[in-house]
Formats: structure tokens, sequence, C-alpha cells
């Protein structure tokens, strides 16, 4: 041992590290110093020698014991999840109990990175926000970012070994671990195969290349549900390789969506929102967005013009543009892709073709051919080598499932993902895996793939784990832990490691990955970029470069669309994307964007179709596709293409864990390997039907005054009377005057503000008896307005949060002055007051208040304690609560502000859904400060009160919409 | 004339006095308990569990609770208007059926009056809304209808107490002097206050009498408007009316009229009071019944003009009460408490037991109806569309409706068992202005 046993010193530096002010680094190996252990010693040095016990002995003994059982976690590596990451023997300088600690760290979505802020308060997690300096996200956060740290503290994540679905808690997971190594690698790997997800992290390529060589028996596959594989075949059927497409919405000013969901489904969405929408706000509304697609999408409800098209429809439509953009005149072609063609030429490179990951490859094909028509591969379009690699024939899933059935499969690795559960059904993955004698899972629930498989390893929480990984545009991310492990449970790169002989240390695994790509700068150079990475949480300039590529030859002969009457789509939920939330209580309860459905799944079908078939909305139907069927609900939507079902992905599992299990439908089943996202199938009405839990229904709107809706030339939202007389004498507002303003235009009603809020503000998860009861707690909710045609209606958004009205009515019902109204102009909620008369929800006309009906928090569905804010305090059973403009956040900006004797500056402080939203739509701030960005969005001429001719004077504002543009608007 | 005072006091003193009851009055007493029972029930797991075992939701978070309050305090009012005007005016009828009247009013403000308090999220911190020098020096909120609604119905509860106590005391004293068990005696003799009986005495209970009942003829204004202001002073395009307090006075009225009504019948019949309930009073209280009706028809009249003649969201809010959901509770209060009470234009109608019983329990549940209909439907077309939703009671709600019910009854039965079903002294008094 170097350091001396009373080197406080040493450890003082050690703990300290050399990170930055808010932010935690290579925590892991503090607790297993040297040092640490020494100083114990030396601390306590009486503890072995305690003879008769008097008084005092037994005191200091109890109060050691007590410092000890701290103490005495340290020292297994980090691995038994209960080391903690930061032993406080003495403070540690810039961090201070409760004050929150900032982390940069990578989340991963179909293999591609995305950049968050993790909050951490005394070693717990507690919420994620976007990280500013990544480009995927820009500081935004879409609702699964949100909710990932609600999955961190899933209670039925998997907390030990199992083998053969037992629980395996004898001795050390290490040692557990050594013998599923050897026999794994036994035989050079022959008989090994190797299913990891796709994946952009360049340490998992370095490990997999190290596993490669030591085992070049192996063989190994990839697979996600929801991989954009056709994307690759597009480039290579254009360009004769695969590649990403990258789009600039930023530059474009005609774009045509075919397909897909550019703002919530598609790798980059929140890129892709805040471009589009940085760019009107900054243009006017000069981009002309056409969707072009079968069921709705927040594209579709953004766009300018929606084409409704039968997914068998599109390959002809997308060819009638081609074709029309050679030839204007072309005969037969349809006139709505004529229109759009000439719109395209018009911008020239200044246009934008994007196709969703659902369409074929030769949509994606004919799309790159557009954009080299229009010349704009260098402009709104770059290409880059994939980030993700495709994956081969020989690598896919179906290609493992024919080698186990050929029984040549010996060993099975399955590192992280759930193949026999969102495998395509036609595979027969989960009787498949039985079959090998040896197959191992990591994972982290014991799910549907864990009990196929003999032994289950615990995987950890992106959270808790060292990596990497490469956004869409190929910068690369680091991933650090932001808190210790909840269990011991291992990341798939230790896994990796281990494999490869290089030892489960994530950050050693990590690090060398970045030594050798920094290797010319030397180690000590090494320190520092190592260190600014992991603040940051990119790697500065590491985006990849885009590759020129021009299309080969002329497009290919069309190819027939499929037989049979109905077309079957599937998509990833917007809830629970493949169905890995499924156990996440705050996305199950999240309404989804276009049916506000909650807890369940259901087919969309449109409403035409419906009436032909005599369903109404909950009826049962069966849908059969290449033999096999599954009874589903139907959920009547308009806007959806007829004879069109679209099955949304994820629910119906059974191993999700106590919260997920049962919920919906499980559209995997009836997923063929051949089209896993657009087919055809047949559709049978039955007999029986569910009622669907949903929090808005089908209302039309009944007034204009809700949506204001604005032209681009003359965008004024309301005529600005004298304001109303009121019983009231006018109060004025000498400090701070708090206020929102939300932009209807730049909303695209995505839902991140709404688990951003959830999570923020300790919102309950009530379950579906209770959102079927109408009690769900949202305090920001996304009211959803149809307007025109159910064929092809207007969809509206508008984020409802408190208004906190200058003349409140909820604050003169309560007979308890339980609501009150704030020197800043806050209506503030006080809890403890409260007695539950709900009269104030009764005078609310926003209907934003939420009642505890029930002790929320103390259910099994009830979120773990753990990812409490700890500055928001936990509502009672039988109290009130509602939007408080995150009070918690003023109050620290404003402690800060004192403390510094400064006032609180414009944009320091942000509530926790403008700080999730993509597009900017929320401002917030000081209305006293003429210049604040709150203050000149509400001068905007498209600010209106919602329901203000009842005078209430809500500080919450709205910008009207602005109305949607012809393709003549933008010709001019 | 001596003797014929006492054979007119005998039957009706026997009653409380009586050794015995009849099994009718047991088994209904029983059935009736076990609704209370079931009461308890639904309020014990009410406040385990909290006010979600109820239906109510957001936005309506007012579901059996208010409905039940602003119905047991309508015929509390009713009733006890009834009985007050008898008073002041010394109508004949009073003899009769004062005592009905204000049993029922005491009852029926014991139901209501828990209402208020069990409905809170935390009922345990009811107190609140009184105004006491709590530590933290936080005041009730004197603007709310809530805080006018606790010093309303404790009023009311404190008048009619007043009244029927008042009203009862030289009964009390004819049932000490002639209880022949030494506990009854106490306990009656207790009650009694000492009353002699004495000129004295007379005079000043006459006057406390009027003046009690004087008071009441306000307090059910203020009583059934503030019920009424509870809804109409919020912005709830279904509930901001002028007209409610109207609505809820007279609706009111004929609420508490029919339940006096049924009783008056039911006890005059299985009672075997014909003698002092006689066909004129039962006539009166049925014309009674008859013309308030007819106010309540003008009443529903009223509120379809006013409807139309409000702005849109209140037209669309009240129009959907008569044509949406709950449309057929609305034409079923109509048809409750204006046209069927259109038979009691028959005479023999007037005098069959059957009939006013038929009457009287269709104007009451006529009126729970109404109610249910305006509480409800407030939400159903609210401001915004997104936040339109429905209502419907759960078992444990609709176990407050029944529990209550069943309190209501087990006072009644208590009462004829245990106090003079009609008012002695003032039988007494009849007779002897008769005879003299």
């Amino acid at each position: 041992m170097a350091s001396s046993p009373l080197d406080t010193d040493a450890i003082r530096a050690r703990l300290s590290g050399q990170t930055g002010q808010r932010l935690w680094r290579s925590l892991e190996d503090l607790a297993d110093a040297p040092e640490m252990r020494a100083y114990v010693e030396a601390e306590f040095p009486d503890l072995m020698r305690a003879g008769s016990i008097d008084r005092r002995t037994l005191l200091r003994l109890m109060g050691a014991s007590l410092a000890l059982a701290g103490l005495g976690a340290c020292g297994d590596g980090g691995v038994s999840g209960k080391a903690p990451l930061i032993s406080r023997a003495r403070n540690v300088p810039g961090v201070a109990p409760g004050t929150p600690v900032i982390f940069a760290t990578s989340l991963e979505r179909d293999g591609y990175g995305l950049g968050v802020l993790v909050r951490a308060q005394d070693g717990r997690s507690v919420k994620v926000e976007g990280n500013p300096l990544h480009p995927a996200s820009l500081g935004a956060t879409d609702a699964f970012m949100q909710a990932e740290v609600l999955s961190l503290y899933d209670p039925d994540r998997s907390r030990s070994f199992r083998e053969n679905g037992r629980e395996r808690q004898d001795g050390d997971p290490l040692r557990l671990l050594e013998p599923i190594r050897d026999a794994l690698s036994a035989g050079e790997g022959r008989g090994l195969h190797v299913l990891m997800e796709p994946t952009a992290s360049p340490t998992a390529f370095r490990l997999v290349q190290a596993v490669r060589n030591r085992l070049p028996g192996a063989r190994w596959h990839r697979y996600a549900p929801l991989a954009g594989d056709a994307r690759h075949a597009g480039a290579t059927e254009a360009f004769g390789r695969p590649l990403d497409t990258l789009y600039d919405l930023s530059a474009a000013d005609v774009i045509v969506a075919l397909g897909g969901d550019l703002f919530l489904t598609e790798p980059g969405s929140l890129r892709h929102a805040a471009d589009y929408q940085g760019r009107r706000r900054n243009g006017g509304a000069a981009t002309r967005l056409i969707a072009v697609e079968s069921t709705p999408s927040l594209v579709g409800a953004k766009a300018d013009e929606r084409v409704v098209l039968r997914p068998r429809d599109m390959e002809a439509f997308a060819r009638d543009i081609l074709r029309a953009l050679d030839d204007p005149a072309g005969a037969a072609l349809d006139p709505r892709a004529r229109r759009l063609a000439s719109e395209l030429r018009g911008a020239g490179p200044r246009a934008l073709v994007t196709v969703g990951r659902e369409q074929p490859a030769a949509i994606h094909a004919l799309a790159h051919r557009m954009h080299a028509r229009l010349g704009a591969l260098s402009g709104t379009v770059r290409l880059l080598d994939p980030v993700v690699p495709p994956v081969a024939g020989d690598e896919s899933l179906s290609a493992l499932a024919r080698a186990i059935e050929a029984g040549s499969v010996s060993r099975l690795l399955i590192l992280g993902g759930n193949p026999a559960y969102d495998g395509p059904a036609d595979l027969g993955l989960p009787a498949l895996i039985r079959r090998v004698p040896f197959s191992v899972h990591l994972s982290s629930h014991y799910d549907e793939t864990g009990r196929a498989c003999r032994w289950h390893i615990p995987q950890c929480h992106p959270f808790e784990a060292f990596g990497d990984t490469r956004a869409v545009d190929g910068t690369a991310g680091l991933r650090q832990p932001t808190q210790a492990r909840l269990a011991p449970s291992f990341s798939r790169d230790e896994i990796l490691g281990l494999l490869a002989g290089q030892g489960l240390d994530g950050m050693a695994l990590t690090q060398a990955t970045w030594r050798a790509a920094w290797a010319e700068t030397g180690e000590a150079s090494f320190r520092g970029r190592w260190e600014k990475a992991l603040e940051d949480g990119v790697v500065e300039g590491s985006a990849s470069t885009p590759v020129a590529a021009a299309p080969r030859d002329a497009p290919g002969t069309p190819n027939a669309p499929p037989p049979g009457e109905t077309d079957i789509v599937f998509a990833p939920d917007p809830s629970l994307w493949d169905g890995r939330y499924a156990n996440n209580g705050w996305l199950q309860e999240l309404p989804k964007p276009f049916t506000k459905q909650a807890w369940g799944n259901a087919a969309l079908i449109a409403p035409e179709t419906a009436g032909r078939l005599g369903l109404s909305n909950g009826a049962h139907v069966e849908i059969g596709v290449e033999g096999r069927s599954i009874v589903a609900p139907v959920w009547l939507q308009p806007g959806q293409a007829p004879d069109t079902l679209t099955l949304p992905l994820g629910y119906g599992r059974t191993g999700a864990g106590s919260l997920g299990n049962g919920i919906g439908f499980d559209a995997y089943r009836v997923r063929p390997t051949a089209q896993p996202w657009i087919g055809s199938g047949r559709v049978r009405a039955l007999a029986s039907s569910e009622k669907l839990i949903s929090t808005q229904h089908h209302h039309a709107l009944n007034s204009d005054d809700i949506i204001r809706i604005v032209s681009a030339q003359k965008p004024v939202a309301e005529e600005r009377p004298e304001p109303p007389p009121s019983l009231y004498p006018p109060w004025t507002y000498d400090g701070y005057a708090w206020g929102m303003a939300v932009d209807l235009d730049a909303c695209i009603g995505c839902n991140a503000c709404v688990i951003a809020c959830q999570s923020e503000n300790n919102v309950a998860v009530v379950g579906p008896e209770e959102v079927a009861r109408g009690r769900e707690m949202h305090w920001l909710r996304i009211d959803r307005y149809f307007a025109g045609t159910t064929e092809n209606p207007d969809t509206y958004f508008q984020p409802v949060p408190c208004m906190h009205c200058e003349t409140a009515p909820c604050e003169v019902v309560c007979p308890v002055n339980a609501t009150v109204h704030s020197s800043e102009g806050i209506n503030d909620m006080v809890y403890n007051r409260c007695i539950g008369t709900r009269t104030c929800s009764n005078n609310c006309p926003y209907k934003v208040r939420r009642f505890n009906f029930l002790d929320y928090h103390a259910t099994p569905l009830s979120a773990s304690e753990d990812v409490m804010n700890p500055q928001v305090s936990i509502r009672d059973r039988g109290v009130m609560e509602k939007c408080t403009f995150c009070i918690q956040r003023i109050g620290e900006a404003r402690i800060n502000a004192r403390i510094e004797n400064r006032e609180v500056r414009d944009g320091e402080i942000r509530t926790a859904c403008q700080q999730a939203c993509p597009t900017q739509a929320i401002t917030f701030g000081n209305l006293n400060d003429r210049e604040s960005e709150v203050s000149r969005a509400k001068a905007s001429e498209r600010n209106y009160a919602l329901l203000g001719e009842l005078n209430t004077k809500p500080r919450t504002t709205y910008l009207a919409r602005i109305e949607k543009q012809s393709a003549g608007d933008v010709e001019k | 004339m001596r003797s014929r005072a006492r054979s007119i006091t005998t039957p009706v003193a026997e009653i409380p006095l009586a050794p015995h009851f009849g099994p009718l009055w047991w088994g209904g007493l029983l059935v009736a308990l076990s609704l209370v029972g079931l009461l308890g029930l639904t309020l014990v797991s009410s406040l385990i569990f909290g006010v979600g075992l109820w239906g109510v939701n957001i936005p309506n978070v007012w579901g059996f609770d208010l409905i039940n309050y602003a119905w047991w305090i309508g015929i509390a009012n009713g009733a006890s208007l009834f009985a007050a005007t008898l008073v002041l005016r010394r109508h004949d009828l009073r003899t009769a059926v004062n005592r009905f009247a204000e049993s029922v009013a005491l009852f029926g403000v014991i139901c209501a009056g828990m209402f208020p308090i069990v409905h809170l999220g935390r009922p345990w911190l009811f107190y609140w809304v009184f105004p006491y020098p709590a530590t933290y020096q936080v005041w009730p909120q004197f603007r709310s209808t809530l805080t006018w609604d606790f010093w309303a119905i404790s009023t009311h509860a404190i008048v009619t107490t007043l009244l029927w106590y008042v009203g009862l005391i030289p009964d009390l004293a004819t049932l000490r002097d002639r209880a022949r068990r030494p506990l009854a005696k106490r306990v009656y003799g207790v009650l009694a206050l000492g009353w002699r009986g004495s000129v004295r005495h007379w005079s000043y209970h006459q006057a406390a009498y009027r003046v009690v009942a004087i008071l009441v003829l306000p307090l059910i204004l203020v009583m059934q408007s503030t019920v009424a202001f509870e809804f109409a002073t919020t912005l709830v395009p279904g509930w901001h009316e002028t007209r409610l307090p109207l609505h809820f006075v007279a609706t009111g009225l004929v609420q508490g009229l029919s339940m006096v009504l049924v009783i008056a019948m039911l006890l005059r019949r299985f009672l075997r009071l014909e003698r002092y309930i006689d066909d004129y009073d039962v006539e009166l209280l049925g014309k009674l019944t008859l013309a308030s009706a007819l106010v309540c028809g003008y009443l529903y009249f009223d509120e379809f003009m006013a409807i139309l003649l409000s702005g849109p969201r209140q037209q669309i809010a009240g129009l959907n009460r008569m044509t949406g959901e709950y449309a057929g509770l609305y034409w079923a209060a109509v048809v409750y408490t204006v046209l069927i009470p259109q038979i009691l234009w028959i005479k023999a109608a007037r005098r069959s037991v059957v009939a006013t019983v038929f009457v009287g329990l269709g104007i009451s549940a006529g009126l729970w109806f109404d109610r249910f209909s305006l509480i409800v439907g407030g939400f159903q077309r609210d401001y915004l569309p997104s936040t339109w939703r429905s209502y419907a009671p759960t078992i444990t709600e609709t176990g407050l409706l029944v529990g209550t019910v069943g309190l209501f009854a087990a006072l009644l039965l208590l009462f004829v068992r245990f106090i003079p079903v009609v008012s002695m002294f003032e039988t007494r008094h009849d007779e002897h202005e008769e005879a003299s």
C-alpha cells in the first residue's frame, strides 16, 4: 500500500477526483480504494479491543457500527450493487448533501445514441433532461427518454442470476459468471451463436471484434424489432451500398414525408422537430410540409397538406412523383403526385423527401433518386456510412432460427433484447431457444426470452454503466453511471469484455476504446479528452463526414401490391415503443397523441371502414396475416387510410413485470419475417368487444376560440378589447410576475412535456381502472381536437397546464384557503391545508386540477420512492394538486439569485415541460421584464388567452397556430 | 271537559308508552337498521380508502354525495317551511301534521348534514371551515359558498331542532306524567325541562314556539339558496344560472310537502290515527302538494325559457341536460314532480293511501333525479370539449343513498315509538276550542 494509514488527504483527493464542478466520473473505483480501508482502520482502532463495556464504550461502539454499516459495503468492485459511489467520510468539494449533481450520459434507441443529462440527488437519479451539446437532442427529450429514470427503479427489474428459472443467489455473482464464460468460450466458439441488439457503440464493436478473434467459430446475429433495415436496403438498391440518410429539415423549403413519423419514431426525431420548428420560427411559415401517410402521425398533424394513401398505393405514388419530376406532363399520373413533384422541383436542392422506416426498400430507393434528381443530395440530405451497421443476411434473426432448427447451435448468448417476445411469429423463437442446450440471456428483466433460456444474467440499466454510442449523425457520445447499481448486474460491454478476456470493468473497457482512438495524442492528453467528453457527454468533432454517392441505374420495376383486402401496418407504439417500456407506469398511462388511449392498444381503423364492417370503438376483430391470427379491439381513427389496419406493437406482454403483463394485444403474434412492416391480411368482425381506456373522446371542436388559427399574412389572434370589468380591485405585481406562453404553432403533440412534468413533480400513476374512471393525475395534459372530415381531418394539439389565472376562480371557492395567490402571481396549492372539497375543480374552467381520490402513492403501481424528486412533496390522499409552474425550480433560482445579490435572469428558470420540449413551444419567465423571452412571446399578435372571455386573466397564454400553407403561398 | 281531554290524549300518548309494539314495527326497524349498517360500512370504507370508492372523477368531482345532500336538505327545508308556516298561521292542520313535518325536517337535516363532512377528501379536518383561532391564524375563506353552506347548515340544524323540541315540551311533560316505568319517567322528565303546564309556561312556550317558527322562514330561503349558490356562483355553464336559488327553494317545498304527506298517510293508516289526522287534513295536504307541483311545473318551464335566453355555452349545457346522456333523468324529474301529482286533482286520489304515497314518493324520487341531472349535467358540456366526461355511481355510492334512506326510516320508526306523533297539547287545545 503506497499511502500511510492516516493519509486522509489522499482519500479526499481521490474522493474529489479531477472532475468538474458538477460532474461525477470514475466513482466506482473510489469504493474500492485501499486508502479508504486504511482510513477506516485508523479511524476506529478500538473496535477490535472492546473489553468490559461501560456506557460510553457502548455508545461509541453503536456509533461506530453505524458508520461501518455504510463503509462495510465498500470493496466488491461495484457489481454487488451495494457499493456507494461516494462514501462521505468527509465532504466532497463541490458536492453538498441535497444538492443535485448532473451527469452527462447517453441512451440508445434502435442503436442510435441520444444524449441526456441525468440529475442525481444524494445518489439517486431522479430526472432526465436532454443534453444541449448532443446533436440528436439539442437539450430536448422525448417521452421515452424522460421515462428511462422510472425504468431504472422498476421493482420488477431482475436482481439475481437465474438458472432454469430458479434464482441463484448463492455467493458472488462473479463466481457464477465464470462457468458461464467458460462454457461459452469452449471450443473456440464453435456452435456458439451470439444475438445482440443493433448498436452504434464503438466499444461494443471493438469488443465484438476481440471476441471474434478469440472465438473464431462463433457466429453473430443482430435483431431489433424496429430496426430500419429497409433504409439500408433502399440505399443499396439506389447506390449499391448501404448508407444512412441524414435529413436537414432546417434547410428544406418543401418537405414530402412518405410514411413514418419524422417527429416521433424516426431516428433523429427530436432533431427533426427542432430543425423544422426553428426554420418555421425564423422564416415565418415559408416551409411546405406535405405528409403522405396511411395512419395519422405527428408530422401529418403538423403538415400543410396531408395525403392519405393506403400502404399498397405508396410505391406507385412515389414512382409517380419521380416520373413527374422528369416529365411533368406525363399522362396517367396521380394529380396529387404531379403537384407534389412540381413543388419539389420548385424547391430544387432545398426540397426533401423523407421515407418512414416501415416503407419498403423500393420507396427508400425512389426517394434517393428524387433527391439526386433535385440536387438535394448536397443540400437537405446527407449520406453517411451506416452508423448502425446493417444486418447481413447470415446475421439476421431468421438465420439464427434456421441454425437452431438445423441443430448447429449448441450455445446461445443473447445480449439484451427480447426476441422471444418481439421476434416474428413465424420463427417460433421461444420453442427454438428452448432447444438450445446452453443458452444465456442478459436482460434487465427476467422476461419472455429469459424464461426460454437456461441462464439469465441481470443487465444493468444504461444509467448504471459505462459505455459509448453514436448519434444519427455519427457523433460519439459517452455513457457513464449516474448512480450505484441497484443490484448485481452487468452491461453488455462487460459481458463482451469478459468473453474477450478484457475484464469486467466497464469504464476500463470504454476507456480502452477511446485510448486507442486517440492514440496519437498520448496518455496525458487522454485524461483531459476523456474527462471533457464525459463532462460534455459527446466527443467533440466526431460526427461522420458525408459521403458522395450517385444513384446507379434506372429504378427497378414496380413491385406488385400484396394480395389480400386489408393492408396491415405494424407500427411502434407512441407510448411503449417496441414493448420494452411495458412495465413503465408513466408510459403505460401516457395518453397516445391521437387516440388518447392509455393502458392498452387497439388496431387503428378508418371510421368509414369500421362503419362498413359494423364496428365501433372497442369492438373485437380477428386479424389474420399469413395464416396466423389475433383478436384485437379496434379504434376508429379519423385520418386513417381506408381498408388499412395499423397494429401498434409492444403490448400483450407476458414477461414484462407486474405492471405490464397482459395489457393490450400482442401484434408481434401476426408479424411475419418476410413483411415485418406492411403486409396484407383479412379482418373479421367478432361479436365481442371491450371498453378501451381513453382520457379524451372524439369531440369536434365546438368553438373557434379554443384553438385559434391565424393566417401567416395577418397573424392576429384576437382583437384586444378593453378588459372586462371585475369586482376585484386590480393588483400590481412589483417583483417577479411569472407567466408562460405556449406556441401552438410549435407544439407537435409529442407528449414529452407530459412525462417530464410527471417525472419532475412526482405525479402519481393511478392505473387502468382509475384512468377509465377519469382520474388520471397528469398536471399537464395535451388536448387533441379534430376538425374537418373524418377521412382526412386537421388535428390540433394543445398542451394545457394550470393557467395560473390572476383572478383565479378556484381560489374564491375554497372554504379553507388551500389555494391562494402568491405575490408573484402563481396560483399556489397548499396541500396540507386542503381538506378535499374539490370545489376548486368545479370552478376551474380549464379542468386542470387533479384530485387524489385514493392513496395513489401507496398502490402496487406507484413509482419507487427513489425516483421521487426530493424537492417536490408527495401528495396525500384526499388533496387536490395541479401544475405549480415548477415552483421548486423557481425557488431554487430565486435563492441562487439572492445569494449572488441579483435578479433572476431570463431563461434561468425553465419549467420541466419547457425543458423537455423539442420545438421550444413553451416559454416561461418574468412578465415584469419587458425583455424576457416570455414577454416577447406574449407581445406577439398571435397571443391569446384560452377562455379569456371569462376574465380569469390566465398567466398561461397561447400563441395561435399559423394556418396551413397552400402551395400557392409558398411560391409567392 | 277534563275527561274529554283525557280521552283525546290517551290514544296518542299510549303509543310511545306502550310496552310492546307490533311485529311490523320491529320488522321495519330491522330493515332500516340494516340499511343504517350498510351506511356505516360505506362511510367507514370511504373513510379508510378515500372518496375514490365512489364514481366521482375529474370533472365530476361531486356525485351522489352532493346529490344526496341537496336532496335531503330539500326534504328538510320543505318540511320545516311547511311546519313553521302552520305554526305561525295557527292553521288547523298544524295540530295533525306539525310533529311529522318537524320530525321529517330534523331527520332530513341529520341525513343531509353528514354529507358535507363525509364527502371531503380528508373528512377528519372538516372543522377547518369553522372560524376558530388556529395557531397559524388561517381563517376560512369567507367568499366561498362552501363556507356559507357550513353556516347555513349548522344554523338550519339548530333551528330545526329547536322548532321540533320546543313544540315537543308540553307533550314530553304529558308522557312524563303518564309513564309507569321509573326510567321512562326520569328520561321524559329531564326532557320536559320541568314543565308544569302553568299559564306562564304556556305563554312563554307559545312565544318561543312562534319565534322559532319565524326564524325558520328566512332560514329556509337562505339555506336552499346557499345550496343553490354552491352551483350557481360557479363558472360551470350548466350551473351558472340566477334562477337556481328559486328553483331550489320551490322544489324543496314540494319535496318537503310530499314527504310529510307520505308519512302522514302512513301513520294515519298504521297507527290508526284517522281521528287526529282527519280527511280534511289529508285533503289540504294533497291540495298543497298539488299546488306546489304546479309551481314546479312553472319552474321547469322557466328553466327552459331561461336556457333559451342565455349565452351559447349555457344553452348547449342546458339543452344537453334535456337531450344528452342523462336526459332520461331530467324528463323523469318533470314527470314525477309535475305530471304525476296532477292526479291529486281527483278527490278520491287525495284520500287514497296508495295514490298519495305513490305521488309523494314519486315527487321525492323526481327531485332526486332533478338534483342528479343538475349536478352531473353541469360538466357534460363544460368549456373545453376535451374535458367532457361522464359519471356513473359505484355500489359504494349507492350505499350512501340507500343508507341514508335507512337512517331516515329508522329515525322515523323510533320517533313513532318514543315520541307522540301528533301534538297532544295542540289537539287538546283544538278540542277545547271546539267544545267551548
